[in-house]
């Protein structure tokens, strides 16, 4: 059995319990291995142990009914069992006994599926048949002596968590982190998102303990009204992100087929427009309504017209863009978020570069010209056997140009030696003389030469 | 945002500048150290003159010990052996008929070869045919290793022997720059000028057009004496002839051209001296009153670097100037030196075609490398040979296994 776990000063009792465990008859270990490497590791000892020589009756359900088949003997649990155990240490969906429903009164022994439900108004606990009684006909008082508060039946769940205190705060946390959504991302150092948890993670704190409850919740509201897009915007990210690979797909597929059909529509409509306004104006030209000029000029205003309608959903556009835009800064709610991005529009990508921004086009002491007057240059250029395949004499030109001063300036003498003091010291050129000679007097035997085979 | 890289910022990534430019004191001192690491190793395998050495090499003993360290070339003669060699490499090209940087190329590996190797480890007369070889792949003239070796008469083998080496000690560097393409350059901007149709930079501030560089061109003196460049002003033409003048550019370009040819490959410019310097050295033993007009033209009088610039092209025209053809070993010399050097040579790299071999085979058979690692190949390879009888062939070599 091996078992590797991270809280290094209870190992050895662990090892002792687990020692104690195993039946003594058991020729060879179990075949499961335990792996305990990422549990809760402030569990407390004492809970500890009381859960390690666990009895079935405590045992959750499912556990009970796996082990069942494996352990018949109690006290003959293998690791698969212990391993169950441990993790229910704290997160567990069953009741110790004896359940009583603190309303109704009625115990689990009469009645074998017997649930439990919470409401997290007040997170007061009450059978299900008790749910069904009292708020079956809407709206009604929490029946628990001392609560007035007024629960609804569709916000009754199953308790996750043992501890009701547990329980509520993970439901604040969960409530408070759909609406503090922002993503590392958005911020312009690790810092600025640092900090906007730790204001985030205030407002939990004060929520969980009831600190100014008032005043945090109206921070909340604020904060979830005014930044309602980005919001929804990273909620569908971060949904998105759950998504798997296809599901995406057949969004993307669907989201293109409504556009497509929305763009059909508009065309449709545009295209019937436009035929009943001939129609009509051919109408009335027969009817001799009206003159021909006006009825010219009625066609031209409904054509304005038609422009001006774009033009509105133009300036619409706009406006969310700005809307948008004004998101971003955060506004002016009494949460204020610092070190956000703003979001930049990516223009478009700029041709590659095989040099990486050097240039050669500047000349020190030459221009490059077009012609120049040697015969046995410019013979090439009418010479189809060698500009067929694309030979341009302008190349030729850049680069005798280019070698034809190329160092011009560079003083080797100079530059050399100040190069190799400035690189080894001086006398390293002696230095490496040796050791050129050195590895030229050993030989062959010294080479270490790829092996081709 | 653009960064300008003006032409000397160009030579300076160059592997020419940053490796191989030296001034003249560590360039003579890299060569000393190089012979005299050289000397002492003689010192060890020819066992100071008595010929009882302790090598147990069967194959080289018959050389080996006959010769003294008194018989070692000295660094003057390595030199000049290697010079000779050059020179040798420039007739090997020119038999060929390759174009001229091959030969630029190659005569500079085997330079710059020597300078890290000496002669008595390496002789040239086994060096200067892969040297050319590899010059003519890099420089992009494609001859198959048999067309060479059969139109040379050599084994091919012999030929790629020492490759490793050579390309080693050009610290895997192969590029050569070289003055030829830029010489051209500047033939091509004289033929302008002369033609009425120069230009000259804006920042350069000498301002001129096109025509009054032209004027200024047809002023200048005659070929000064002492320049080797043969033209003279026709007697019956106007001076201001575009046609003259173009014709003085020609022939000093032809002159230039035949110096860059001999005497800078000859010599260590290559080593001292960036290629415009080289060839504006060249010009200015040509027809130096053209090249100053010329050189006048792209640094204005009061330019800062201008005496600096004029003095470097001077040194460089001097060098090129003081090399005489004479100064090339004869056969005779060749024969004596080469005599010498047999008796005195490092044994170890007598057999570069063997040693090639050995280590392209993992050196099982000539326990050069270690007895483990050998053996290791040699079991590899057996099994590989044993695995190739398999119905799906043998198994991937895992790779990284030999380091």
């Amino acid at each position: 059995m091996t078992v590797s776990l991270e809280a290094h000063g209870k190992l050895p009792i662990f090892e002792a319990i687990l020692a104690a465990d195993l039946p003594a008859h058991e020729p060879h270990p179990p075949r499961s291995p335990i792996h305990v490497s990422h549990l809760v590791l402030d569990v407390r000892l004492p809970t500890f142990v009381s859960q390690l020589t666990i009895s079935p009756p405590t045992m959750s359900r499912l556990a009970q009914s796996r082990a069942a088949p494996a352990a018949a003997r109690p006290g003959d649990q293998d690791g698969e069992l212990l391993q169950h155990s441990l993790s229910q240490l704290r997160f567990t969906d069953a009741q110790p006994e004896p359940d009583i429903c603190p309303v109704c009164k009625s115990s689990r022994y009469l009645n074998k599926s017997m649930q439990f439900l919470v409401n997290p108004e007040c997170y007061h606990k009450m059978c299900e048949s008790c749910v069904d009684r009292i708020f079956s006909h809407g709206p009604n008082k929490c029946p628990i002596a001392g609560c007035n508060r007024t629960l609804r039946k569709h916000r009754f769940r199953k308790q996750t968590f043992e501890d009701i205190a547990v329980e509520r705060e993970v439901d604040i946390r969960k409530r408070v982190a759909a609406i503090f959504n922002r993503r590392e991302d958005e911020f312009e150092d690790l810092m600025d998102y640092n900090n906007y948890l730790n204001d985030v993670e205030d407002i939990t704190f004060n929520l969980v303990n009831r600190i100014d409850v008032e005043e945090n919740e109206k921070k909340l509201a604020a904060y979830a009204e005014q930044n309602s897009k980005s919001i929804s915007a990273n909620a569908s990210l971060a949904s998105q992100e759950t998504q798997d690979y296809s599901a995406l797909q057949a969004a993307e597929r669907e989201q293109a087929r409504l556009r497509r059909d929305t763009a059909r529509r508009e065309e449709e409509e545009e295209r019937r427009a436009r035929a009943e306004g001939r129609q009509d104006i051919i109408n009335r030209l027969a009817s001799g309504t009206a003159s021909a000029e006006q009825i010219a000029q009625e066609s031209r205003v409904t054509l304005k017209k038609r422009m001006d309608k774009k033009a509105a959903a133009e300036r619409q556009r706009q406006l969310h863009a700005a809307a948008a835009a004004k998101d971003a800064t955060n506004g002016s709610s009494g949460f204020l978020i610092k070190g956000l991005k703003t979001k930049k529009e990516v223009g478009p990508e700029k041709p590659f570069d095989a040099f990486g921004g050097l240039s050669f086009a500047k000349h020190d002491y030459c221009v490059l010209q077009d012609h120049y007057e040697w015969d046995w240059l410019n013979e090439v250029r009418g010479d189809v056997q060698i500009v067929a395949g694309g030979y341009d004499v302008q190349e030729f030109h850049q680069r005798a140009l280019c070698d034809a001063f190329a160092g011009l300036g560079v003083f080797v003498g100079e530059e050399a030696a100040a190069r190799d003091e400035a690189a080894m010291g001086p006398g390293a050129v002696k230095a490496a003389a040796t050791a050129g000679a050195a590895g030229a007097c050993t030989g062959a035997k010294d080479i270490k030469m790829e092996d081709p085979f | 945002m653009t960064t300008y890289l003006t032409e000397d910022d160009i030579y300076r990534t160059s592997t020419q500048y940053r490796l191989w430019s030296f001034t003249p004191e560590s360039l003579a001192a890299l060569r000393e150290q190089t012979h005299a690491a050289a000397i002492e190793r003689a010192k060890k395998y020819l066992g100071h003159g008595n010929g009882t050495t302790g090598h147990s090499d069967g194959a080289n003993g018959n050389c080996e010990g006959d010769g003294t360290v008194a018989d070692c070339l000295t660094a003057e003669e390595e030199l000049r052996l290697v010079q000779r060699y050059a020179d040798q490499i420039r007739t090997t090209s020119d038999f060929f008929k390759w174009p001229v940087n091959v030969k630029a190329t190659a005569v500079q590996y085997l330079h710059r070869f020597y300078l890290s190797n000496s002669t008595l480890t390496y002789p040239p007369r086994e060096t200067y045919k892969c040297a050319l070889f590899l010059a003519s792949k890099t420089e992009g003239v494609h001859m198959t290793l048999s067309e060479y070796a059969r139109r040379i008469s050599t084994d091919a083998q012999l030929i790629l022997a020492p490759e490793y080496k050579i390309i080693q000690a050009l610290r895997f560097t192969l590029d050569v720059r070289q003055p030829f393409r830029g010489l051209k350059g500047a033939l091509m901007e004289l033929l302008n000028i002369a033609a009425g149709r120069g230009a000259v930079p804006q920042h350069s501030r000498t301002g001129k057009t096109g025509a009054e560089l032209q004027t200024l061109m047809a002023e200048l003196p005659g070929v000064a004496d002492g320049d080797r460049s043969t033209w003279a002003a026709p007697a019956g033409a106007a001076a201001a002839d575009p046609r003259v003048l173009a014709d003085r550019a020609h022939v000093a370009y032809g002159v230039a051209r035949q110096i860059l040819d001999a005497p800078a490959l000859l010599t260590d410019v290559y080593f001292l001296f960036t290629p415009p310097q080289i060839y504006f050295g060249a010009l200015m033993l040509a027809d130096s009153v053209l090249a100053g007009f010329y050189l006048s033209t792209k640094l204005a009088l009061e330019s800062p670097v201008r005496g600096k610039v004029l003095a470097t092209i001077g040194a460089c025209r001097d060098m090129l100037g003081a090399w005489s053809p004479q100064g090339v070993m004869s056969k005779e010399e060749r024969a004596g030196l080469e005599a010498r050097l047999e008796r005195c040579r490092d044994p170890t790299t007598r057999d570069l075609v063997g040693a090639m071999a050995a280590e392209k085979r993992g050196g099982g058979d000539e326990g050069a490398l270690d007895d483990g690692v050998a053996k290791r190949r040699k079991l590899e390879r057996e099994k590989s040979m044993k695995e190739g009888e398999d119905l799906f062939g043998p198994s991937l070599p895992t790779v990284g296994n030999a380091a």
